[in-house]
């Protein structure tokens, strides 16, 4: 074994144990670790989750975060609902409700657009495994989509966005579920921005582009003004792939519920909106707070909407964008969504602190937003897709503990029941 | 056209340009990051076994920036290079430790946080808007500006050209009176109006120093933008850019400046018809404080022909009301009621007081201003010195430092450069090709509190 492969099996040997010992509290809670979006404790608590795949026993507190609004202000009512056992609640929702195929997945959840190229290949691999294990999807976001990721592709949904990157006729046929991405909540209006050091030859390779150059996905998609427009995108997804659902990803902008019904009437499957205050990829501070509404306020204004037009039991409304622990899901949920996407949560699973360096020097130092060969090789697929497959595992737990204890029987019962949720001050 | 007789374009694209200005005062390291040495010696033998003394592998070293580096590794760390990563911590927690240092959360005052003075110190120094990944980090919402989010549209676009169309996007205000319908056979005696490419000026800031006022009206000339000073001896040799604040006992100097444009004491002096008279192609501004009967006093000047409106809260954004309210309340009253009154488009508004982030320009034009003037900022920008509080215009506790005019002149334009390229980041996000149509305009953004009546409602209390 050469120097490289002893120093970088060092590090990940020693950042695994790290990761498995940190949420003991043996050494206390790191001072300089977390936010107010991710505290400390949210993060140890979901380190400890992909760890043991339970939820936490020592207090961490792993339901809410420290931010003094959304849903780290909404609990969930005490009254003595009668009870259901829970093993029986069944934690699976639809994908389609219109005709077509329809898919299922056993849990509310998939993962995140994260492209390659702003990740690594490891932590994709990962995902996708971990995908696979569970039944559901996650996302290639707009890096196209790695050779070793066919595999699984099943599971995988492909991303089109405006620079199409890697999208490709076989691309759009391997998919499922292929996801338009009009706008993210991180950099709302602005397109997306893969910074130079990131596009390695390989990279630059799958992108059809030059290396070590910047790449933009220019905001928004130049062939699209209005309804019509989109539902001939949708038509062409459909012509290439008529097994296909079209899922929509748009941002949260005062008419999103506009929006929304016009994802409707132009044929989507999956309306998904994506909220400023999550977002995996580098944006600017200012995107990233001040532009769009969070998801929290979104989500009912949809939901109501579509409710109202009529045509809520016949569109899957999706919600991302501030999504860290199961009881967000719940409460996401309770709001108006059928089911949630998850990233950030899953790169924490793997070891990420939520630090926000991706973009600096050579990327993530734990191998998760990188494309550093060296770092990348911190995270091995399987060890990956053990920690996500555990942290979902875990969160079903505490999704079915809140359905049994207002007697739920299935997630699809919660959709809409705010009334179930208290607000605090 | 004749290709061999056509003039060249005279056009030029407004372009700030920003170049590295580092700090000259040491700042803080942000984090604190230290080892326990006993473990540490105790780690490296016990690696030293582990691989068999092969020293690459045991000196490898758990920091991608380098803060292990030195020549004495995790014994003397190099603070200044943590980035608060906490890879050491995830690697050897028995032995690393990284907390926010206590110089870093000493910083600011009770407004201004240690994140925000970062914010300030890095845009000055290096020209760049501030990128990070993995989201958003801070509170949900709050008061203030905090609780505005502003629109974006999914598919309406200033131009059709991505990123490459934002340079078409005009930051650009007029300042002075504008008719609102043509008068046949009366002549308008008001002044033209002045236009500035970024909607930002430097208010006043009282006992300056000589340097700090030649960094600011360089600044202010490169810009192409306007100081205020109550004190006219300082910055005279940007007097082109100058707004002096005339006084009963200033107002021989002022008429001897003969400004382009002048601020009075709209509450305390009824110097208008005086300047307006003496000075008739000046623009003559009144300052106002914003509380609660500011509303009414600006419907009056604006009826008695002012040019514009400066409209002020303290440094904290804090309006003089007995029951102080944020400056975007305040201001957003007095917009709505000279629109009411059918005023509104005859004057301009400046407002200033606690705009000390890129964000705050365009959140403060929603409420109601055509442009904004900074203060405090501008000291923060040039490593002033925070000895207190720093939210009263007359006693504010922020000492600045000695500066070379030319660093401090650059910084100043790298601030400017860093807010304009976010203002358009901003109008770009809402499919709008000018700050102008941003002005007042509420329904392209969203209040924390009307969204969370609205979206929470139908969820009872906890009890």
């Amino acid at each position: 074994m050469g120097n490289l492969e002893l120093i970088v099996e060092k590090h990940s040997e020693r950042i695994h144990h790290g990761l498995d010992v940190l949420p003991s509290l043996r050494y206390g809670l790191p001072a300089g670790l977390g936010n107010k979006r991710w505290t400390a404790e949210l993060i140890l608590a979901t380190y400890e989750m992909a760890l043991t795949g339970e939820l936490p026993k020592n207090g961490l507190e792993y339901k809410t975060g420290d931010s003094g609004g959304g849903f780290d202000v909404l609990g969930w009512k005490n009254n003595g609902f009668a009870k259901v056992d829970e093993d029986s609640v069944d934690l699976s929702i639809s994908l389609n409700k219109r005709e077509g195929g329809k898919i299922e997945i056993p849990l509310p959840i998939y993962g995140g657009g994260m492209s390659f190229g702003s990740i690594s290949l490891n932590f994709m691999l990962a995902r996708a495994r971990a995908a696979k294990k569970i039944g559901t999807y996650t996302s290639t976001g707009e890096g196209g989509y790695p050779d070793a990721i066919v595999p699984y592709r099943d599971h995988v949904i492909t991303q089109v966005a405006t620079g199409m990157f890697g999208v490709r006729e076989e691309t759009i046929q391997y998919a499922p579920i292929v996801e338009f991405k009009y706008a993210q909540g991180a950099k709302p209006g602005l397109g997306g921005h893969l910074l130079a050091d990131k596009v390695t030859s390989e990279v630059a390779k799958m992108r059809e582009s030059s290396m070590f150059t910047s790449l933009y996905s220019p905001f928004p998609f130049h062939s699209v003004y209005s309804v019509e427009d989109h539902k001939k995108h949708v038509d062409w997804i459909k012509t290439v792939n008529p097994r296909a659902l079209v899922s929509v990803k748009v941002s949260t902008p005062t008419d999103v519920d506009m929006v929304a019904i016009g994802s409707y009437y132009a044929g989507a499957n999956i309306i998904h909106i994506d909220g400023g205050y999550g977002g995996t990829g580098a944006a600017p501070e200012i995107a990233k707070k001040n532009i769009a509404m969070p998801i929290e306020y979104a989500i009912p204004k949809v939901h109501d909407y579509l409710v109202s037009e009529g045509v809520r039991d016949q569109i899957v409304l999706i919600a991302s964008g501030g999504i860290r622990t199961a009881d967000d899901i719940a409460k996401a949920i309770a709001l108006g969504a059928d089911g949630c996407v998850v990233a950030t949560a899953e790169a924490v699973a793997v070891g990420c602190t939520h630090c926000g360096n991706c973009e600096r020097g050579r990327g993530c130092q734990v191998g998760i937003t990188t494309t550093d060969l060296e770092l990348s090789r911190l995270i091995e697929p399987e060890w990956g897709e053990n920690r996500i497959v555990n942290l979902y595992n875990a969160w079903s737990k505490r999704l079915r503990s809140i359905l049994a204890d207002f007697g739920l029987e299935s997630v699809r019962e919660l959709r809409g029941r705010k009334d179930l949720m208290v607000r605090h001050k | 056209m004749d290709p061999e007789t056509a003039k060249p374009s005279k056009y030029e694209r407004f372009k700030i340009e920003t170049k590295p200005a580092p700090h000259v005062y040491p700042i803080p390291n942000k984090f604190d990051v230290s080892a326990r040495k006993l473990r540490l010696a105790a780690m490296l033998v016990h690696e030293a076994f582990e691989f068999k003394l092969n020293k690459e592998v045991v000196l490898s070293r758990p920091c991608i920036y380098g803060v292990f580096g030195g020549r004495f590794g995790g014994f003397k760390p190099l603070k200044h290079k943590c980035v608060g990563c906490m890879r050491c911590v995830q690697e050897y927690p028995h032995i690393m430790t990284v907390k926010p240092s206590e110089e870093y959360k000493r910083l600011g005052d009770s407004f201004w946080t240690p994140e925000a003075v970062f914010t300030i110190w890095n845009e000055a120094s290096t020209g760049k808007i501030p990128v990070k990944g993995m989201g958003y980090k801070g509170a949900f919402g709050g008061e203030g500006f905090d609780g505005i989010w502003t629109d974006m549209s999914e598919i309406v676009r200033p131009t059709r050209d991505g990123v490459y169309g934002r340079e078409y996007i005009s930051t650009c205000v007029d300042i002075g009176r504008k008719a609102t319908s043509v008068n046949f056979g009366k002549i308008d005696h008001a002044p033209s109006t002045v236009d500035v490419p970024v909607p930002i000026i430097f208010d006043d800031l009282p006992a300056l120093e000589f340097d700090v006022w030649n960094a600011v009206g360089k600044a202010a000339r490169t810009l192409g933008t306007f100081f205020v000073t109550h004190d006219q001896t300082r910055g005279e040799d940007y007097r082109e850019r100058m707004i002096p604040i005339a006084d009963d006992n200033s107002i021989d100097e002022t008429l001897e400046l003969k400004p382009g444009i002048v601020e009075y004491d709209g509450e305390r002096s009824d110097l208008f018809e005086k300047l307006s008279d003496s000075l008739p192609s000046s623009i003559v501004i009144a300052r106002v404080p914003l509380r609660e009967e500011a509303g009414l006093v600006a419907c009056k000047l604006a009826r008695e022909g002012v040019h514009g409106l400066h409209l002020y809260a303290d440094y904290h954004g804090q309006d003089y009301s007995e029951d102080p309210r944020h400056i975007s309340e305040s201001l957003k009253e007095v917009h709505q009621l000279l629109v009411k009154e059918g005023l509104r488009d005859q004057v301009t508004i400046i407002a200033s007081g606690g705009i000390t982030l890129a964000e705050h320009v365009p959140k403060a034009i929603i409420c109601g201003a055509d442009l904004v003037g900074i203060d405090t900022t501008v000291l923060v920008a040039l490593q002033a010195e925070f000895l207190g509080e720093t939210r009263k215009r007359d006693t504010y506790q922020l000492r600045p430092r000695k500066i070379d005019p030319a660093w401090g002149t650059q910084r100043l334009v790298n601030l400017f450069g860093v807010w304009h390229d976010q203002l358009i980041e901003i109008l770009s996000a809402m499919g709008m090709r000018d700050v102008r149509r941003l002005r007042g305009d509420i329904g392209r953004s969203m209040m924390d509190a009307e969204l969370r009546e609205q979206s929470f409602k139908g969820i009872a209390w906890a009890t």
